[in-house]
Order: structure tokens, then C-alpha cells, then sequence
């Protein structure tokens, strides 16, 4: 690449960077990665105060959503890491894993109260 | 069909950035007038700006069939070939048309493509057949590796996936998706030879990954990178592999490097050595921890001075000499942050001569059914297997073994106390 010696690139742009749609153009996998690290702090979170005050409904109702929604986002990563679900299908899937995570919630929240 | 054309105006802001100016470059504006947006692709705007406008212009483009993948560009923020994509389908407003990301701009949309290149060749992107036989290799296409591998050939190597993969910018010798795919294609290859060489080039980048799936999502063929990397690691499970290390594919400056001591070199750590020390270590730090509360749990109870619990039965004027009353006794038992209530039956014997008092537990010591006390018969009766004891406590006929328990009994303000364990 002798040609190029005297030619002055422009650094490399970052994903985002000058686009104005920035936050529209935030693909749903990069939430999922995102809320799934958030979630997993708020666990560490809800966990401690859970085992300092037991049994209280608030805090039990937030542990409980905060571990669904985390058990949801990891299903997703390990059931396409497997290649058990192609990854063409990851908005479908993502949807799908919400909706058992919902039903599933619902369930054990009136089995408890 | 005619008089349904999709007339607009639209104002098309590119990117424009001269070597020989320098800088962080800028957007330049250009209002067109669209005859049918339909029909119009992102490409005919960049030839219609450069015709109309600004002969200066600099892109990528070639067969305008999206099947050889120059004129990959970033267009409202999303990877997109620009021959493939038509206006129509863009939101309304203004249209941003931006060089790919991740790769060094050399003049407006224009980027080199060299880190491409060259981690396409750090993945060993070849086919290398294991035998040299000249016939043709016969795969069918329902076979397992043919059907694994699906269209994941088709990649024309746009750069589109490496522009939208966030993990390109923080990873710097990561190889990217279309690399990646690549090197899984050729890894389900049953003809190909560099199967372990390949893999000890492409695995530790794998992990790089952290299922974004942009790569999936901006792919122009409709390929999922992600897929294909996460197949290999499935690959590197499934079936070990001896690592070969791989003469580098361009021979860097050899002469030009400085010779580094001995000692200075460092060994490295790869990925996966560091991955399965990491694994023993945390497993190591969680059986101790684990393994510490559960032997702490187990004995400090049994090793714990248990209280002396003394319960009241009653006042001993309660209890006329020579005679066995049946009575309950109360107390409370704490079991970790439980507290509960016990009743149960005590029968209390007061010797007629010395006055001395008993208390026996009501349980059989057959079996622990409850006892009763029959005054007729002057014996305590078992109802489940017949037992029969004698008022003293001795064992007068049936199945128990020994006699009847006692308590440990203290006499205090007139009051009769026994020992609950």
C-alpha cells in the first residue's frame, strides 16, 4: 500500500456516531444486552435487601420481576448460542420468552399471594 | 400503475471528507427532487448528486445488484447496500448517508477496507482440500454439513456487518462478523483440510461476541454472523482440537522488529486458559464458601449449650398423695426465627408415704403413642399395641421394651417443674 503513504485517513467512525436517529437505530439485541446487565445489578440489589427484610411484598414483587426479566434475556442468549433457536428468529424469540416470563410471573405471584 | 408514482422532495445530507483538507469532515446538504421514490435506490441519488451537483463525489459502486458488495454505506444510521435500498422504504425527512463505521475513511464514503481483508485472511477465508484427488468431491445437498452451512456461502464481503457490530470498535483484533462466517462455513467443510488451524485462528475472537445480532439485522444476503460464531464455539465443545499456531499470513516486518529479551516476554494467556483457570478458581472459592456455611449450619447447633428449659406442671397441692393425674404442660420452642407452642400430656404420680413426685412422659416407649391412665385397673394403658405399665413405670405386659420415661422433676415455691430438653 506505497500508494496511500501520503493520503491522510479520517479516523474510523463509531456506530452512532453523527446519526441522528441514534436511538431509534439502537437494534432491540443491544437493549436486550444492555437491560440484561442492569437487570443482573438490580438482582444483587433486590437479593440483599430481600435477605436483610424477609417477606416483604414489595420487595419480594421486585426481586421476582427483576429475576424474570433476567431469566428471559438469558434464556434468549443460551437457547441461541445452542443453536437450538436460529438466530433469524431472535425479535420472535425474544417476544415469545417475554410472554411465558409474563405468564410465569403471574402464576407464581397469585401462588404466593 | 403510472399515476400512482411516489413524487417527492427530499433533502439528502452526505458525508464529505478530503484527505488533503484533514479534519473530522462534515455533511453537506442536497435537495432533490424525486420523480418516483419507488424506483428511486440510494444509489441513483448519489449518481444524480454527482452529476447534478458535486462531480467531486466520492463513492463505492459497481454491478447495482447487490452482488458485489461495494457500495455498502450507512444510510439513516443502518448498514445498507445502496443499490438495494429504495427510497420508498426509508423513513420520511431527510436522508443521511454516512461511510461505514469501523473502517479508516479515505475520501467521503469512501473507507478502506484493508482491516476487512485482513482479518478474512487471519480466519484462513480459504478453501484447502484435504486430498488432491481430481475428481469432484460429492456432498449432498441434504446432508448435515450442507444443510448447517445453508446460504451462508452467499456472503459478497460488503462490510456491513462489521460497520454495525459494536464489538469491532472495542475489540481490536476481534474478527468480526463476515470473518467469522466465513471460517464456520469452511469449518463445516468435510473437504477442507486447515480445519485446526482454522480453528485456533477464529475461536478466541468468538467470544468477543455479545449477541447484539446487529450483524444479523443489517446483513444485506440475510446471513446470521451471529449464528455462524456461535456454531463454532458449539464446533470447539463438541469436537477438541489440538491449537496450531499459524505463520502469519503477511510475514510482518520480520527484520523491523526489535529483538525482545527472554525475559521480557511474557507467556500469554489465551481466552481459554484463562477461562478454565477463572472456572477453577471461582468453583474453588464457591466450595469453600459453600462447603463452609453448610458445615457451619450442621454443627454449631449440636455444638451449642442447649438451654435448660424448666416448665411448670403445677402446684403440688394440685396432686393428692397415691393418686396419677393427668395433666397438660405449655412452653414454647424456637426453631431458627419460628416460634411455636407445644402442649402435651404429663402424668404425675405422688408416693403416698415419702411424697416424693413423678412425672412420666406420656409417650410408649413401644412405638410413642399416647398413654392413658386407667384408674380402675390402677396401669397405664398403650391403646395402639396393648403395652401395659405399672403405676411405677415398670413394663407389666405387651411389646415395650423398657419402662416408662421419666422426667427430671424439681419441687420450687410449691411449684413442680420438669426439665424439657
Amino acid at each position: 500500500m506505497e500508494q496511500n503513504d501520503n493520503i491522510q485517513y479520517r479516523s474510523p467512525l463509531k456506530r452512532g456516531e453523527l446519526d441522528p436517529n441514534r436511538w431509534r437505530n439502537t437494534q432491540i439485541g443491544m437493549w436486550a444486552w444492555l437491560w440484561q446487565r442492569i437487570s443482573a445489578l438490580a438482582i444483587i440489589a433486590f437479593l440483599g435487601i430481600h435477605l436483610t427484610l424477609p417477606y416483604r411484598p414489595l420487595i419480594q414483587f421486585l426481586l421476582l420481576i427483576t429475576v424474570t426479566f433476567h431469566v428471559v434475556l438469558g434464556l434468549r442468549v443460551i437457547l441461541m448460542d445452542f443453536g437450538i433457536v436460529h438466530a433469524k428468529y431472535q425479535k420472535a424469540l425474544l417476544g415469545g420468552l417475554a410472554a411465558v416470563g409474563a405468564i410465569m410471573f403471574i402464576i407464581v405471584w397469585t401462588g404466593i399471594y | 400503475m403510472t399515476d400512482k408514482k411516489q413524487k417527492s422532495t427530499r433533502v439528502v445530507k452526505v458525508f464529505r471528507y478530503d484527505p488533503e483538507v484533514g479534519g473530522e469532515g462534515h455533511f453537506d446538504r442536497f435537495e432533490l427532487n424525486i420523480e418516483d421514490e419507488s424506483i428511486t435506490t440510494v444509489l441513483d441519488l448519489l449518481l444524480r448528486i454527482q452529476k447534478e451537483h458535486d462531480p467531486t463525489l466520492a463513492f463505492r459502486y459497481s454491478c447495482r445488484i447487490s452482488m458485489c458488495g461495494s457500495c455498502g454505506m450507512v444510510v439513516n444510521g443502518k448498514e445498507a447496500l445502496a443499490c438495494q435500498t429504495t427510497v420508498i422504504n426509508l423513513q420520511k425527512g431527510d436522508i443521511t448517508i454516512r461511510p461505514l463505521n469501523h473502517f479508516p475513511v479515505i475520501r467521503d464514503l469512501v473507507v478502506d477496507m484493508d482491516p476487512f481483508f485482513k482479518s478474512m485472511d487471519n480466519a484462513l477465508s480459504f478453501f484447502e482440500p484435504a486430498d488432491d484427488s481430481p475428481e469432484p468431491a460429492l456432498i449432498r445437498p441434504d446432508s448435515k454439513e450442507r444443510r448447517l452451512i445453508e446460504y451462508y456461502t452467499e456472503c459478497i464481503g460488503c462490510g456491513c456487518c462489521v460497520s454495525a457490530c459494536t464489538m469491532a470498535h472495542w475489540y481490536e483484533d476481534y474478527p468480526g462478523p463476515a470473518a467469522l462466517n466465513r471460517a464456520f462455513t469452511l469449518l463445516l467443510d468435510s473437504r477442507d483440510k486447515l480445519n485446526e488451524e482454522r480453528m485456533s485462528q477464529v475461536l478466541a475472537g468468538c467470544y468477543n461476541c455479545r449477541s447484539e445480532l446487529n450483524c444479523t439485522e443489517v446483513c444485506p444476503k440475510h446471513i446470521s454472523p451471529t449464528r455462524s460464531l456461535k456454531y463454532i464455539q458449539l464446533l470447539a465443545a463438541k469436537q477438541p482440537f489440538k491449537k496450531v499456531d499459524v505463520v502469519d499470513m503477511e510475514d510482518k516486518t520480520k527484520e523491523a522488529a526489535p529483538e525482545i529479551p527472554a525475559e521480557v516476554i511474557t507467556p500469554e494467556v489465551s481466552r481459554r486458559s484463562f477461562m478454565s483457570r477463572m472456572t477453577l478458581a471461582i468453583s474453588g472459592l464457591m466450595a469453600v464458601i459453600i462447603g463452609g456455611i453448610m458445615s457451619v449450619t450442621a454443627l454449631v447447633p449440636a455444638m451449642r449449650k442447649r438451654q435448660e428449659k424448666w416448665v411448670k406442671v403445677g402446684s403440688v397441692d394440685e396432686f393428692p398423695e397415691g393418686v396419677v393425674k393427668t395433666v397438660p404442660i405449655n412452653y414454647t420452642v424456637k426453631d431458627g426465627i419460628y416460634e411455636s407452642t407445644v402442649t402435651k400430656p404429663v402424668f404425675v404420680r405422688r408416693e403416698t408415704e415419702s411424697g416424693e413426685i413423678t412425672v412420666f412422659n406420656s409417650r410408649c416407649t413401644h412405638l410413642a403413642c399416647v398413654l392413658h391412665w386407667d384408674d380402675k385397673k390402677q396401669l397405664f394403658l398403650c391403646d395402639c399395641h396393648g403395652g401395659q405399665f405399672y403405676p411405677d413405670g415398670r413394663v407389666k405386659a405387651g411389646p415395650p421394651p423398657r419402662a416408662m420415661d421419666r422426667y427430671q422433676t424439681t419441687v420450687k415455691n410449691g411449684n413442680i417443674l420438669v426439665r424439657e430438653a
